[in-house]
């Protein structure tokens, strides 16, 4: 099989305290950057369906990601190489110059070139969440989804039944391949996914793989190639136009309250809430 | 209090303690609810009942200055308290004692950035100090997991270690002046900021990691230096101890510099994944594990030292964090073992160093005597290789009764010191003395080492009012 799995970098969520607007626009310099968790999953679920699980280091499949953004999100490509991916492509892009529908348009081009039988990728990017761009995908390639997988069988080349996390519990589908499936936190527990090479037995770790360091190592000799954006579609135009970004105010400090009375009061004749 | 008997009262009704008491409310805040007594009158150790008689919150010098002349006065004894975050019950009231609470002495002054110092008072919270100096460029390079409650005054009482003392040392590395209350009240400034200063015995260093039982430390100008750069985390998959100390041998002439060289053993992998979720590092199991991390590694430099490494079958697998996020993933599996081991049983806790050199002979005796003497017994050895240092927790075996398992852990102990003598370590590497450890200091100091303590202790707290008890009896 073979897969192409998106990737996003976003800032690291844990450095928020770094995030800076200046005139209205995020400032990314100087942020952290980490890939996006989602599309860690995606890459997590591409590698073990095409894998025997036993025996991860010969590959059963061919697992390729792709990127957009400027030279600096070689990195991200670089760790997913790292921890087993075969090729990547970084389509070249100013950070801002992007939007979920323009990915898209990008990535139907690129999937009609690279005729992978399966795009796998987070459900979501959690810097802008704005779960778009599998599903639009989707429509531009007239392919089956299923969004939100938090399991996902292969029994045959042809089909995969995917357990996709809806209110109130799964909903299994069987989706035919070619297909678009974006993948939810769960699908890397330790039993979610279950590719044909893997004995049904095997368990995974719980979790996305660490890259090993000879794996590393052995990465920077995989291919990366670049793209450009214009080659991949023509109209470049953005249909998301953002006004504005402002950080959230700072929160007031506490106060300390003398008596449980005084506590109730307060909530009852300030705060308003019982 | 004086001019009660010219307003009529009668003096002898006053009790003595009330006297003290007032006394000291003429000084400062005191407490004596019982809830701070509970809480002020312990620290992280949780085997002793606190029992103090008040706890007092001096915002200056001066105000400390005045609370320990009424204690002397009075012959009334006093823990010194800051953080509480200590493990060796250091900061133990449990005797009826005045806790001493540094907790409102916070400032901390502006930061000198032409000399990279820093002068506080003795309460700064560690992480605080951290922030304050940060803006500068410049950290204050004394760090370990407890540092949002821990003080600077509780770190240069117990010269605290921590994770970063392979690269930066202790404590008292990181201390240029000190301003010192006596027991008589009387205050001392030892050493200003200044880097060099050959005047005769540095009484400063005396004060640093005597637990506070020769003076009170209320202000400090703390050395500062610049905050390191971006910082590469490796996990290595190591066979056995040998290997980790031949690691840590090419290591250290690595391309790069170290600021951390952290072993954990499976049994400690195993403890940490039985209480909590984590992300494996490696496919297959080791023995051994060794998390470093290093700063301003030329990426090719390094690449050819891991190379070598694995040549050498000094580790078998090895994972390098590629993110922020995965660094402190690999973090977690060191920094989460302690609280696993009390989570998922009963660890009888230790803290040693030994010469590097001798870890190994070191090791090697201890598993003999622990597997002949002790069968069943899950030995969990963690701990800073690059320091000597190990954390040696001994779990109780799940069939054994509690008391019976504390009990034979006493004699357990004195096999392990009596090993850790033989080798020339220490029975506490970084923990102190406090009142855990002080029947075991002769296993690491000698007798005439421990008269010259009680003699300097004689010296500058005649009256024996500060931390009694702690450390060595009188």
């Amino acid at each position: 099989m073979k897969i192409l799995v998106p990737l996003k970098r976003v800032a690291d969520p844990d450095n928020a305290n770094k995030v800076k607007v200046n005139g209205g626009k995020l400032e990314t310099t100087g942020l952290e950057w980490k890939p996006n968790p989602f599309d860690e999953y995606a890459v997590e679920t591409a590698l073990r369906l095409t894998e025997n699980g036993t025996n991860p280091k010969a590959r059963q499949g061919e697992v390729v990601v792709v990127t957009f953004g400027p030279k600096d999100t070689e990195t991200t490509l670089r760790a997913a190489l790292a921890t087993g991916a075969d090729r990547a492509i970084r389509v070249d892009a100013a950070d801002d110059a992007l939007d979920g529908d323009l990915v898209a348009r990008a990535l139907k081009a690129l999937v009609e070139k690279e005729k992978p039988d399966l795009v796998l990728l987070g459900k979501q990017a959690v810097d802008g969440d704005s779960n778009q761009v599998g599903q639009l995908l989707a429509e531009y390639l007239g392919w089956p989804q299923a969004t939100f997988a938090g399991s996902i069988q292969s029994e045959d080349d042809k089909s995969l039944v995917v357990g996709r996390e809806v209110d109130g519990g799964t909903l299994k589908v069987r989706v035919t391949l070619p297909a678009v499936v974006s993948v939810d936190l769960r699908i890397v527990a330790p039993n979610s996914v279950r590719g044909k090479h893997t004995p049904p037995t095997h368990a995974y770790a719980d979790g996305v793989r660490f890259a090993a360091l000879m794996a590393i190592m052995a990465a920077k000799k995989k291919p990366l190639a670049e793209v450009k954006l214009a080659d991949l579609a023509s109209d470049t135009a953005l249909k998301i136009k953002y006004t504005g970004f402002e950080l959230p105010p700072a929160r007031k400090a506490g106060i300390k309250v003398k008596a449980v009375s005084e506590l109730v009061d307060k909530l009852k004749n300030e705060a308003k809430v019982v | 209090m004086a001019n009660l008997d010219a307003l009529g009262v009668d003096s002898r009704a006053v009790s003595q303690e009330d006297k003290l008491a007032r006394a000291l409310e003429a000084v400062c805040a005191v407490t004596t609810d019982a809830g701070d007594l509970a809480t002020y009158g312990r620290d992280w150790t949780k085997v002793h009942e606190p029992r103090p008689r008040c706890v007092v919150f001096p915002k200056t010098t001066a105000e400390v200055a005045a609370v320990l002349r009424v204690a002397s006065e009075r012959g009334a004894p006093v823990v010194p308290s800051g953080g509480r975050t200590g493990l060796a019950g250091g900061a133990v009231a449990a005797s009826g004692e005045i806790v001493l609470s540094m907790a409102k002495m916070t400032r901390m002054d502006e930061v000198d950035v032409t000399g990279a110092t820093v002068r506080v008072q003795a309460g700064a919270v560690t992480e605080a100090v951290h922030h304050h100096v940060a803006p500068a460029g410049l950290t204050w390079p004394v760090d370990f997991a407890s540092k949002g409650s821990s003080q600077v005054g509780g770190n240069i009482a117990t010269n605290a270690g921590g994770v970063k003392v392979i690269r930066y040392g202790l404590t008292r590395q990181w201390v240029l002046g000190l301003e010192v209350a006596l027991a008589s009240g009387e205050v001392l400034e030892l050493g200003g900021a200044l880097e060099k200063n050959n005047t005769g015995v540095d009484l400063r260093q005396l004060f640093v990691g005597s637990e506070g039982i020769l003076g009170v430390v209320t202000e400090a100008t703390l050395k500062l230096t610049r905050a390191p750069g971006e910082q590469e985390v490796l996990l290595f998959a190591v066979p056995d101890l040998p290997s980790v100390l031949a690691l840590f041998r090419e290591a250290r002439r690595g391309p790069f510099v170290i600021s951390a060289y952290e072993l954990f053993t499976d049994v400690c992998l195993a403890r940490l994944e039985r209480h909590r979720s984590v992300r494996a590092p490696f496919t297959e199991r080791s023995p051994c594990y060794v998390l470093m991390e290093v700063e301003a590694a030329d990426e090719a430099a390094l690449e050819a030292w891991v190379t070598e490494i694995f040549g050498a079958g000094l580790a078998t697998d090895g994972v390098l964090a590629q993110h922020g996020g995965e660094a402190r993933d690999l973090w977690t599996l060191r920094e989460g073992i302690s609280e696993s081991l009390s989570a998922t049983g009963l660890p009888h806790k230790n803290d040693i160093s030994l010469p590097i050199a001798r870890l190994e002979a070191f090791s090697g005796e201890l598993a003999s005597v622990f597997s002949s003497r002790y069968p069943g017994w899950e030995i969990a050895i963690f701990g800073h290789v690059g320091d000597g240092n190990l954390h040696v927790n001994v779990m109780k075996p799940d069939a054994m009764a509690k008391d019976d398992f504390l009990a034979k852990t006493k004699e357990a102990d004195l096999e392990l010191f009596r090993l850790v003598r033989a080798h020339g370590g220490s029975i506490s590497a970084e923990h102190g003395i406090g009142l855990l450890k002080k029947p075991y200091l002769h296993y690491t100091r000698s007798e005439a080492e421990i008269g010259i303590m009680r003699d300097m202790k004689r010296v500058l707290d005649p009256k024996g009012i500060l931390n009694p008890g702690k450390v060595f009896d009188p």
